[in-house]
């Protein structure tokens, strides 16, 4: 815990965690050991092993070395190949990156990006920054995305079931047989149904067209693993335009999210990140902008609100009504004429109110639910604030989700009808998010020709009677269009891996075309490049996107809003004090549908910092009435459906609802044995139906105590700050008094190191503005991917044995106004409130991201025996590992804990089946980072390796750095700009100018280690409650 | 050896002094009797037997550990058989055919590549050297065929050949953990290729000339000074240079000693 004093004496307490808080002996005693396990001494006695060397043991030992040590000399080192090609492609440079405009497609998300491919292999993304409209910010899951390239466990032939087994078979096989099938289904007057995920691509559209001219009654059907039919829905009514609208939030300074995670998971939250950032920091007047947050389970999105208030989400509707009527008070509307809406009368949204009215025409509601009337009714407030046109945009909409439950539900009974011949699933995986319980086993027992189309194998088409291998994206030709009339290309970054072929090509050919290759090129490419009329076609390419931003055209707003408030009014019972569970995504495997990859589990949640599972999150309350602690087994169940996870308290949980991830429980047959497979627990069979869409709320969920316990893996105990002042927030109304607030008191420090002299050459910082940093996680594993930072799986965390250089600290502290809290409060009239178990649904949150911080006076330097880590010119802590004896004191005397020990050989070891484990795998590796071994100590190196290549190519071309020209992988990839990396010796770069900015400061400046890392202060748009200011 | 000879000499003088001093003046005995029985005799059996074995343990391990530092993994004069008996000393040496020309890559990437076979056949599509086959393509260049598919008596390349990539016997092995850039020194810091890889315009059959380990590297770069007046990445060190009054200035005084520059 850490007590930070100001001047005006007010205190912040902030704590990781609540065993923290409570400091409860256990944490006192893990605290105490930063390395949580030694040796397994005790186990090695267990099994019978003495620990006491005798003299002939020692003697046989040293004989054996000995010999072993003159025998290993003699050997003739190994024979190595320089192989070159016969004929060099013009292009590749063997030890030289190669870079492609491509895209990257994760969970249905079409994200422009660049490609860094080395002799001929992808091996990191980098967002595409010049886009404006399509974002090309690389969130976590993009980047892990690249690993599913690289897995062994892809589809690698055309597969056909044979004696109930799918067996590897060639395309002619399979195709003659398919389109024997489609025909018979043709010819008895099937339906052939092509159930696919949202793919708004040029060709899936063409080869669609082509499939419907070839045989008669083809029927295209969209399911989606998560619906926004709500949104969906919600326009058509209010605007005749089904569609997802573009979300400014760049020119949003009020907003004001109903269970929305637009930071973390919802719809394109790479984009909604950035713009967000952009206001988020206060200008010179002090100016940013305010949010206010009211959702149920503490999401990424909520601990960034400046305003957050817990409520249940089955209740949202009353808070949206009440929110209506407060603006409409003040804009002279009509009220709505609800009654209930009174119960949940709160401060917050009256505030909220006067906020967004304030700010009309510059303020953003947005929510999460897929209700259509929680929907209508923001449509209807955000048409009130004159928002559409301005911060909503429905003409250059969002071509995110197309899908329509309705027609998926309708061709459940088509099939049940056994009116479908044939059914052709394309990425789909309709049994895995499976949300009305349908039984899909026997329902495909009634198509005659089952065909997949996927990358791999998953629970949908194991059952299928032939499964046709995609190419992989980064294989893959193509044009998307994310955006109404703004494009994005797909261009192939690596020949195909496995005796694949892309879906377009397998759709043709089954439609009777010549799909062969012409001349070394694919139908994909000759006929995209047939259809692309639009611009020059190796230009656009070359750009990796086209935009046009059509001016937006207003649309009128006429929908009986009063009617839907009316039907919310209905719904939800104000004295159902049953517990409510409400599904979210996490920013790592979101949907899951996806083939997981490793780093989407091995990042920690940016709030509960679990890694490799999904678990229960309770409120604090719930916990002490039933005595739950974190990682007892809890059996969670509505109606028949029960699922056991374990329990974890989660501050800032709404009393009364419980959350748990999607996204989990895949059933899937791998060729790697880790901890990917069988993960968690399915939720999606929850997911209930109501007003016509999918609800991710669910009502009157039973849970109860199995009397097991399971171990989370979870990051975040694993260090103590120590009560020292390491993260620093103030208020608005504080920094626009002095924008040095906390960072004023300055320490007199005695030095005992010599002072480095920088004045020549560079010298390398950062600047980490804790305003921006949303904690998303994405540089986490950009750096990992970049630095070829091992997996080490759920066991190892639990050992707290995580290799990530970089981590994101989350610190919670409570929030001081407590009247809103109170009132929220009224309603729960048979609850216990109990004044400090209500503290726990009101926490602030604030971000960290940690790393070594390159100190110029830097304690590991001064302990290490062998100088394996020294310093250099350029202020670089340099870290070698080929001198590292594994003492482990730097990281015993790190005052920051960011040094990682490698315990383990963490590749070529089947213990870590992961893709370190495997040739292929292998290909992600970056050639230009040594792979560690085990027993050596490592951590950030300021991507030296950037460094250097950047220097050498302004010395091979004559000339001097470009200001801002050497980006780290987490100072490029973060997608608010939190992470600023440069020299300090260019007067021009933006780092110089951040490090004069008067929120910067150093973390621990007192201990005069002197970091090259600057954190700027939070400032929080909020009022400090007066009486909470004269505490202390 | 020096040290312990040196170091039994001094014992041995005091002992004999010692000896002379309780013997005073007397009957002479023999060499053996007056002078090594004596301290022989003296000597405590376990003690004696400790400093023994002590000084061979301690020989021995001096041996190991030069042995290990210069030969293990040390490949100076490695020169593996090649698939195919190129001569360096013909084409560099006698033809005077420019490094680059082959190893294109050394001026502006990591490594100074081995040419592919396509850079070979731009010469030897016609360079046959029948006249010293019996009018038969020379078998060494007849490889080069092999690997791409060339058939020379029709002189065209042959449709749909499986080509066969040539497995050259790596020579100059850095281990991974070193960080080794050809531009850098190429390019920047204009050296000749000689100065590492030896006279190899007189090589018939390649060989590590130097011995790549990491003093020799950093004894250069002691010795070296950077290009700073022809290159203005280093402008800001070349203006201070002239204001120093220096001509010199060392990669080692650029950086060129810490680790990673060359360990990440």
């Amino acid at each position: 815990m850490s007590l930070l004093s100001n001047k005006m004496g007010m205190k912040q307490q902030y704590w990781k965690g609540i065993e923290e808080l409570e400091n409860s002996a256990e944490f006192q005693k893990d605290k105490q050991n930063e390395f949580f396990e030694g040796l397994p001494l005790e186990q090695a006695i267990d099994e019978g092993q003495s620990l006491n060397t005798n003299r002939r043991d020692f003697l046989k030992i040293f004989g054996f070395s000995l010999g072993a040590v003159t025998l290993a000399a003699c050997n003739k080192a190994p024979i190595k190949y320089a192989v070159p090609y016969v004929e060099k492609p013009e292009q590749i440079t063997p030890s030289s990156a190669l870079y492609y405009a491509s895209a990257v497609l994760v969970n249905n998300q079409v994200i422009p990006a660049i490609v860094k491919t080395r002799e001929g292999r992808p091996i990191k993304f980098e967002p595409n920054k010049n886009t404006q409209l399509v974002s090309g910010n690389l969130l976590a899951h993009a980047h892990s995305s690249l690993l599913s390239l690289y897995d062994i466990n892809r589809i690698e032939n055309p597969l056909e079931r044979i004696s109930n087994k799918l067996v590897s078979t060639s395309w002619e096989k399979v195709d003659a047989k398919i389109i024997k099938g489609l025909n018979e289904a043709a010819n008895t007057g099937k339906k052939i149904v092509v159930l696919t995920n949202t793919d708004n691509s040029t060709l899936h559209a063409k080869a669609l067209e082509v499939l419907k001219q070839k045989y008669a009654n083809v029927e295209h059907v969209v399911f989606d693993a998560i619906s926004y039919e709500g949104i969906l829905e919600a326009n058509e009514k209010s605007f005749g335009k089904r569609v997802i609208p573009n979300y400014k939030f760049s020119k949003a300074e009020v907003i004001a999210s109903f269970n929305c995670d637009f930071l973390g998971t919802w719809l394109e939250s790479n984009k909604y990140a950035e713009d967000y950032a952009k206001h988020k920091t206060p200008d010179r007047k002090g100016h940013m902008n305010q949010h206010f947050q009211f959702e149920s389970n503490l999401s990424m999105t909520g601990s960034n609100a400046d305003y957050r208030l817990p409520i249940k989400s089955s209740r949202e509707g009353l808070h949206l009504i009440k929110l209506h009527n407060e603006i409409a008070k003040l804009a002279g509307w009509k009220q709505l004429p609800i009654k209930d809406e009174l119960e949940v009368a709160g401060g917050m949204i009256k505030n909220s109110a006067s906020a967004l009215w304030k700010n009309k025409g510059k303020s953003l509601v947005v929510s999460g639910s897929n209700d259509v009337s929680n929907q209508i009714l923001v449509n209807a407030i955000n048409n009130m604030l004159g928002n559409y046109g301005k911060t909503i945009d429905l003409t250059n909409h969002s071509n995110f989700t197309k899908y329509d439950s309705n027609k998926f539900h309708q061709l459940v009974d088509e099939i049940n009808g056994e009116k479908v011949g044939a059914l052709i699933v394309q990425n789909a995986n309709p049994t895995y998010a499976n949300i009305k319980g349908y039984d899909f086993t026997k329902l495909l027992a009634k198509v005659n020709l089952k065909v997949a189309i996927n990358t791999h194998l998953d629970e949908t088409n194991t059952n299928f009677d032939f499964v046709c291998p995609d190419n992989h994206y980064l294989e893959s030709w193509n044009v998307y269009e994310p955006m109404n009339k703004s494009y994005v290309f797909l261009q192939p970054t690596i020949s195909r891996v496995f005796n694949t072929r892309q879906a377009y090509e397998t759709l043709l050919s089954w439609s009777g075309e010549d799909v062969s290759e012409k001349n070394g090129f694919t139908k994909s490419y000759l006929d995209l490049k047939k259809y692309w009329i639009k611009s020059d076609f190796n230009q656009a390419i070359e750009r990796g996107f086209l935009e046009n931003e059509a001016k937006s055209i207003p649309m009128s707003f006429s929908v009986n809003y009063e009617k839907e408030a009316q039907k919310i009014a209905n719904r939800v019972k104000i004295n159902d004090n049953g517990l409510e569970l409400n599904l979210y995504q996490k920013v790592g495997p979101r949907d899951g549908c996806d083939a997981p990859t490793p780093w989407l589990h091995e990042t920690p949640d940016p709030v509960s910092k679990i890694c490799w599972d999904n678990y229960v999150t309770i409120s604090k309350m719930l916990a002490e009435e039933k005595s739950i602690s974190n990682g007892d087994v809890l059996k969670v169940s509505s109606g028949k459906k029960s699922v056991k996870l374990p329990a974890y308290v989660q501050p800032g949980q709404t009393n009364g609802t419980i959350g748990i991830a999607l996204g989990y429980g895949r059933n899937l047959t791998t060729k790697t044995q880790n901890d990917l497979n069988n993960l968690g627990e399915n939720l999606y069979p929850f997911v209930g139906v109501s007003n016509n869409s999918e609800n991710y709320t669910i009502l009157n969920v039973q849970i109860e105590k199995t009397g097991k316990t399971q171990k989370l893996a979870q990051t975040q105990t694993h260090h103590s700050i120590e009560a020292r002042d390491i993260v620093r927030e103030a208020s608005i109304g504080e920094y626009k008094k002095d924008p040095k607030v906390r960072n004023e008191h300055k320490h007199n420090l005695v030095s005992l190191w010599r002072d480095h002299d920088y004045s020549e050459g560079h010298h390398w910082a950062m600047a980490i503005d804790l305003n921006k940093c949303n904690g998303c996680h994405a540089c986490v594993v950009s750096c990992s991917i970049e630095n070829n930072v091992p997996i080490v799986g759920k066991d190892e965390i639990i050992r707290r044995r995580e290799m990530t250089w970089l981590r994101i600290d989350r610190y919670y502290s409570f929030a001081s106004g407590e009247e809103y809290l109170t009132e929220e409060k009224k309603i729960d009239k048979t609850s216990k409130t109990n004044k400090t178990q209500s503290h726990y649904e009101n926490v602030r949150v604030a971000y960290q991201p940690m790393l070594c911080q390159h100190c110029d006076n830097a304690p590991c330097e001064t302990v290490c025996p062998v100088l394996a880590t020294t310093h250099s010119s350029e202020g670089l802590n340099q870290m070698t590992y080929n001198r590292c004896v594994g003492t482990k004191y730097c990281a015993n005397n790190c005052p920051y804990k960011v040094r990682r020990f490698n315990w383990f050989k963490y590749y070529d070891n089947d213990k870590f089946d992961f893709y370190f484990n495997n040739d292929l795998g292998k290909m992600v590796i970056n050639p230009d980072v040594t792979v560690r071994s085990r027993g050596v100590m490592e951590k950030c190196s300021f991507c030296v390796q950037r460094i250097q290549e950047t220097k050498l190519t302004a010395k091979r071309e004559s000339r001097k750095l470009k200001s801002n020209e050497v980006q780290t992988a987490c100072a490029q990839t973060c997608p608010t700009g939190a992470i600023v990396f440069g020299d300090l010796n260019d007067k021009n770069s933006e780092i110089s100018k951040l490090y004069k900015d008067e929120r910067s400061y150093h973390a621990l400046e007192e201990l005069d280690v002197k970091p090259s890392i600057m954190y700027m202060t939070k400032i929080r748009n909020v009022e400090e409650n007066k009486k909470d200011q004269h505490h202390g | 050896m020096v040290l312990v000879v040196l170091l039994l000499n001094v014992l041995n003088k005091n002992l004999k002094r010692i000896i002379n001093e309780k013997q005073g003046v007397g009957s002479t005995p023999s060499f053996y009797q007056s002078k090594i029985k004596p301290v022989i005799s003296k000597w405590n059996p376990i003690i004696a037997t400790l400093s023994i074995g002590t000084i061979v343990i301690l020989l021995v391990g001096a041996w190991f550990f030069n042995f290990a530092k210069n030969e293990v993994g040390v490949q100076k004069g490695y020169a593996p058989e090649q698939p195919i008996a190129y001569s360096h000393a013909f084409h560099a040496g006698k033809l005077q055919i420019e490094c680059q020309y082959c190893h294109s890559t050394a001026s502006y990437a990591k490594s100074a590549s081995i040419p592919s076979a396509n850079t070979c056949m731009n010469c030897h599509k016609g360079v046959q050297a029948r006249e010293k086959y019996d009018g038969e393509v020379s078998p060494e260049i007849q490889k080069i065929y092999n690997a791409v598919g060339y058939d020379p008596d029709q002189a065209k390349y042959i449709d749909n050949y499986d080509q066969k990539p040539i497995k050259w016997v790596r020579i100059h092995n850095l281990p991974d953990l070193a960080y080794f850039n050809h531009s850098q020194h190429v390019k920047v810091g204009n050296l000749e290729c000689q100065l590492c890889h030896g006279p190899i315009q007189e090589m018939e059959k390649v060989y590590q000339y130097s011995n790549l380990q990491m003093g020799w590297c950093i004894n250069c770069h002691r010795q070296r000074g950077i290009d700073a007046e022809n290159n203005d990445y280093y402008e800001e060190i070349h203006k201070k240079m002239k204001i120093e009054g220096k001509t010199y200035y060392t990669v080692a005084q650029n950086g060129g000693l810490e680790c990673s520059k060359c360990h990440y």
